[in-house]
């Protein structure tokens, strides 16, 4: 305990399932916790597979214990990567806090038991999607690495460059990589295909991701297809099913794609049901030998047909079909420290004085949302969160207006304009006409005079730049002071009470021309080039 | 008389003129107009000098030597950021100036008719040749007497209405001139305020002026009665012009100061009219017209229409403001370095909060170390940005930031959304989203800098306060938007010594 009063005791177990190399404590986010007041446990040659000695634990004020028994009886909070295994979920004490990814929809005997021991449980994958608790939500974290993964592992798996080149020895075409979902993972990989200079295609069943997908380089494969598109803010920003017509267009669309592609990268996951089958066995039939799928929904079924999880298989038609599930966990060190961050964002919030205490507030979104089970009873699923999720409304697509309407529009805007200027030709020539029947001749010859320089002043300062409108400004100021010129034929006549008046006009118009002109000077002498 | 000289001297002075405003089409080519201006002064005001001026010429040049030293002074000391105020309260010296002329025509009509009753002539002049006695008479006349004495019945009508025309004009861009820089020097409350009645004050006041001006026709020729006449409907003309502008909230300053500089350019001219100066009537005219253009284009930037800036206040709004969600999440001085070092693209949009700060030195030099760095640095200006039109330009420019990076509102609102990060440094409205996405905002339909969709945003604010119009920002509430509290001046202070 670094600071006053009582302070938790967080531990991070090994962990158990079997090829997992993450794990939830890193010697940085020990130092963070023990700043807000806590102490910090972990089994010993837990971060072993993620490159962290237990020295390196020890050098950040952790406490290294010798095995889960001692380690989930000291901790108060103990943090973990995996959903716990049956025995696990034994060791833990009423009261005790659970933070980990936990899945309470597949895991409902877990969940039971958890509550039954009338342990808290905070499931990370629970954390709601808004934007108070992005820095908490794991999924994301996790998907980020998976995503650049996928792509790694692709091109490990790929016999050719990612990008174009043309060399002495030939020249070589960009590998073309279409990414089949753009949530986190897909966005990432698209990043990363695109970085490595792929042709990148991008398809998303939610139109209004179509933007976000063009940011990051690749393009959007679009579907023509006119009935109600999804809209992803309704479901917390997830995809949902979509209708069998929907899915045949689609598929129509890959089956044109599949020939020239090289790389696919399916990513497609639908909350709560198995994965949608996207790249059926003909797609991949179609593939070029030598091209790769790497599919990181191979966990819930796979959205290639020839997926088989945790497997890297090669179709009859020398196809590489990758399905780990385990993409996180083969960087370990760097999903290590992103989920390492997450869990201490998550305790942070849960002890909001700084004083180790834990307050499980139940009003809070994020909380309750991502607790499962606490005080012994289930609360897993939580009731709607009161803020509506990210992505904003589906804007509505213009369309592109063809060459001719274009045109069209263009003749009829021009045809507009001269109708206006003839109008206001027409006018202001009949007031100017109407003006000469009564007005005398040195009046009309003086008149003349100031249409015309109006016009002149019309014509000349629609070119004025924009950043010169001050200088302009000061300048038409110091300009505008011409007024001295009828002070000045005034100032000479007899009659004192005139001179007076007329020396005070000169007066006042002098220091106009000179402020006006030296200001303008001095702003002007300000403008230079880079 | 020969005023065969001076007349050629006003045909240089006006191509001088032109060319004058025509040069400040590019930054370069600006600083040769201004001379262009200044020679072209110089010519107007020494032809008049030696022509139909010639009358105490000594003391003209005594005063306007004077007056030169007090504007020489005022420009030299003016800070950059006090610019708005002092083009303000200079214009308001020329619509006095104008006022005063256009006394003085009137008090020289009276004057030259007390001549030719003095001797018992007709005045003014009845149509057809002039009679000896009268043209002997005429030619004791100097200056502008000589032209008045000449005139007709007619003539001297259209005189008085045109000299009406001049104090009336000028009398307006004096008040409002004087009100607009109160509002811009903080002198007066910024926020409009009207007297009961509010704008039928205002059209009951133009309405009276018109009355006094056929009564001052009416009553032209009987001396104390036309002068009072004069009198009530110059003080008509200077409540019109405070009131007017007292209306007209703080936002709209830009527009009021580029009006005001048309109003004074109309009163030159309409001076020029009553003295036969075509001189006065051309640039008169070319200064009002620039001005109309420039309050016009102003108005467009902010998708309002003239009437109704200068009426007052925002536009009706149609049904309640969207609801603002979310909360601001304020940042320190080390999140925002840090987010910079990591930027390769950086967009900063200063408003008038910088001003206020004289933050651009400190904005300047943040700039120059990022663009050390290799990050790509460019300004976003919204064409109203500030208290005046291209107020930002100067400003940046007075800080030595170099101006092909800083850029105008449509050059740069297609880039946001790849730029990493936008810094808002005291501006509010022009990058308030609610003018794209709320229908009922006030602003709605303005153009503004799409800042949010940098993927982040940081705004140096004072407080939590809405801006200059009182608009609720839902930028400060966006996910990608961090507030970064203080006054601007010291927040980018302290962040120079972070940035490696």
């Amino acid at each position: 305990m670094t600071q006053g009063g009582q302070g938790l005791k967080i531990g991070a177990p090994r962990e158990v399932y079997e090829g997992e190399a993450r794990v939830a404590l890193t010697p940085d986010s020990a130092l963070q916790l023990q700043k807000l007041g806590h102490a910090c446990l972990i089994e010993a040659g837990a971060g072993e597979r993620a490159g962290i000695t237990d020295d390196a634990y020890r050098a950040a004020g952790v406490e290294v214990v010798a095995d889960a028994g001692a380690l989930f009886d000291g901790a108060d909070i103990v943090i973990k990567v995996r959903e716990p295994q049956m025995d696990e979920v034994q060791r833990l004490r009423e009261g005790q806090t659970l933070v980990s990814f936990f899945w309470p929809a597949q895991n409902e005997e877990l969940l039971n038991a958890a509550a039954e021991r009338k342990a808290t449980v905070i499931a990370m994958d629970m954390v709601p999607r808004i934007s108070r608790a992005q820095k908490m939500d794991a999924l994301s974290s996790m998907a980020n690495i998976a995503g650049y993964r996928a792509v790694i592992e692709a091109g490990n798996n790929f016999g050719r460059f990612f990008t174009g080149q043309v060399t002495a020895a030939g020249k070589v075409p960009p590998a073309r990589v279409l990414v089949v979902g753009a949530g986190v993972a897909g966005l990432a990989a698209i990043g990363t295909s695109t970085a490595l200079g792929a042709i990148t295609l991008a398809f998303d069943v939610r139109p209004e991701v179509a933007e976000q997908i063009e940011s990051m380089g690749a393009e959007f494969v679009y579907l023509d297809f006119d009935e109600e598109t999804q809209d992803g803010a309704a479901t917390g920003g997830y995809a949902a099913p979509s209708s069998p017509e929907f899915r045949e267009k689609q598929l129509e669309k890959f089956r044109e794609l599949a020939p020239d592609i090289d790389i696919v990268i399916t990513t497609a996951l639908i909350p709560g049901r198995p994965a949608p089958k996207l790249w059926t066995e003909d797609m991949v039939r179609m593939m070029k030998p030598g091209s790769v799928i790497v599919d990181l929904a191979a966990e819930k079924g796979g959205n290639c047909d020839l997926t088989v999880p945790n497997e890297r298989i090669v179709t009859e038609n020398g196809v590489v079909v990758v399905g780990y599930t385990d993409f996180p966990s083969r960087m370990a060190t760097q999903s290590s420290m992103l989920y390492a961050t997450n869990i201490r964002h998550m305790i942070h919030d849960l002890t909001p004085e700084k004083d180790g205490v834990i307050n499980h507030n139940m009003d809070d979104d994020v909380i309750r949302g991502a607790t499962v089970t606490h005080a012994g009873e289930v609360t897993y699923p939580p009731p709607p969160p009161k803020v509506q999720a990210i992505a904003a409304k589906p804007k509505e697509k213009k369309k592109e207006p063809t060459a001719e309407e274009r045109r069209s529009a263009e003749v009829s805007a021009f045809r507009e304009e001269t109708r206006r200027q003839v109008a206001l030709l027409a006018i202001g020539g009949g007031a100017v006409l109407a003006v000469g029947l009564v007005a005398p001749e040195s009046f009309m010859r003086n008149f003349v005079i100031f249409v015309l320089a109006v016009f002149v002043g019309f014509q000349v300062i629609w070119n004025v730049a924009h950043s010169l409108h001050t200088p302009l400004m000061a300048v038409t100021n110091a300009i505008s002071s011409i007024i001295i010129l009828g002070a000045l034929m005034q100032i000479g006549s007899t009659s004192g009470l005139i001179t007076v008046l007329a020396a005070a006009g000169i007066l006042m118009a002098a220091v106009n021309i000179f402020g006006g002109f030296m200001v303008t000077r001095r702003m002007l002498a300000m403008f230079q080039k880079s | 008389m020969d005023f065969g000289f001076t007349i050629a001297a006003y045909a240089v002075a006006t191509v001088l003129f032109v060319l004058s405003l025509g040069g400040l089409s590019n930054q370069e080519k600006a600083k040769r107009a201004v001379w262009y201006g200044i020679v072209g002064m110089a010519v107007a005001v020494v032809a008049t000098m030696v022509g139909p001026g010639s009358g105490l010429w000594l003391m003209s040049l005594v005063l306007i030597g004077l007056g030169g030293i007090i504007g020489w002074q005022l420009a030299t000391r003016v800070q950059m950021t006090q610019m708005p105020e002092l083009v303000a309260i200079m214009h308001s010296l020329v619509g006095l100036a104008a006022v005063l002329v256009g006394i003085n025509a009137h008090l020289e009509i009276g004057r030259v008719a007390e001549v030719f009753a003095g001797a018992e002539l007709a005045f003014p002049q009845p149509e057809g040749p002039m009679t000896m006695a009268a043209y002997d008479l005429w030619l004791g006349l100097t200056d502008f007497a000589a032209i008045i004495g000449k005139k007709t019945a007619v003539e001297v009508t259209i005189l008085r209405i045109e000299l009406m025309l001049g104090i009336w004009i000028g009398a307006v861009t004096f008040t409002g001139s004087v009100v607009a820089y109160g509002k811009l020097a903080g002198r007066i409350n910024s926020a409009p305020v009207q007297l009961p009645g509010g704008h039928m004050l205002n059209a009951g006041a133009a309405v009276a002026s018109v009355i006094f001006a056929g009564l001052y026709l009416a009553f032209a020729e009987s001396g104390v009665a036309a002068i009072l006449m004069l009198l009530v409907l110059t003080a008509l003309a200077l409540f019109i012009g405070y009131h007017l502008i007292m209306g007209i909230g703080g936002a709209d300053m830009p527009v009021v100061v580029s009006m005001l500089n048309s109003y004074s350019g109309w009163a030159a001219a309409a001076i020029g009219f009553s003295l036969g100066n075509e001189l006065l009537i051309v640039v008169g005219a070319l200064v009002g017209s620039s001005g109309a253009i420039l309050s016009y284009i102003m108005c467009k930037a902010m998708n309002r229409s003239f009437i109704s800036v200068i009426l007052g206040g925002f536009g009706g709004t149609s049904g309640p403001q969207m609801a603002v969600e979310g909360e601001q999440v304020a940042i320190d001085a080390a999140g925002v370095a840090a987010a910079l070092n990591d930027a390769d693209s950086v967009i900063i949009i200063p408003g008038y909060g910088m001003a206020v700060a004289q933050a651009q030195q400190s904005v300047s030099e943040l700039t120059r170390k990022l663009r050390a760095k290799g990050k790509n640095v460019r300004f976003a200006i919204h064409p109203v940005a500030g208290r005046l039109p291209g107020h930002m330009n100067v400003l940046l420019a007075e800080a030595k930031v170099p101006y092909d990076i800083v850029l105008e509102m449509d050059e740069i609102n297609d880039d946001f959304p790849s730029t990493d990060v936008a810094i808002v440094i005291g501006s509010n409205d022009i990058v308030n989203p609610a003018a794209q996405d709320d229908p009922n905002s006030p602003i709605a339909g303005m153009p503004v800098l799409e800042c949010w969709k940098a993927k982040q945003v940081f705004v140096s604010k004072r407080g939590q306060g809405t801006g200059y119009s009182g608009i609720e920002n839902p930028l400060f509430f966006k996910e990608n938007t961090r507030m970064f509290y203080g006054d601007a001046k010291a927040s980018v202070d302290s962040l120079l010594p972070l940035i490696d």
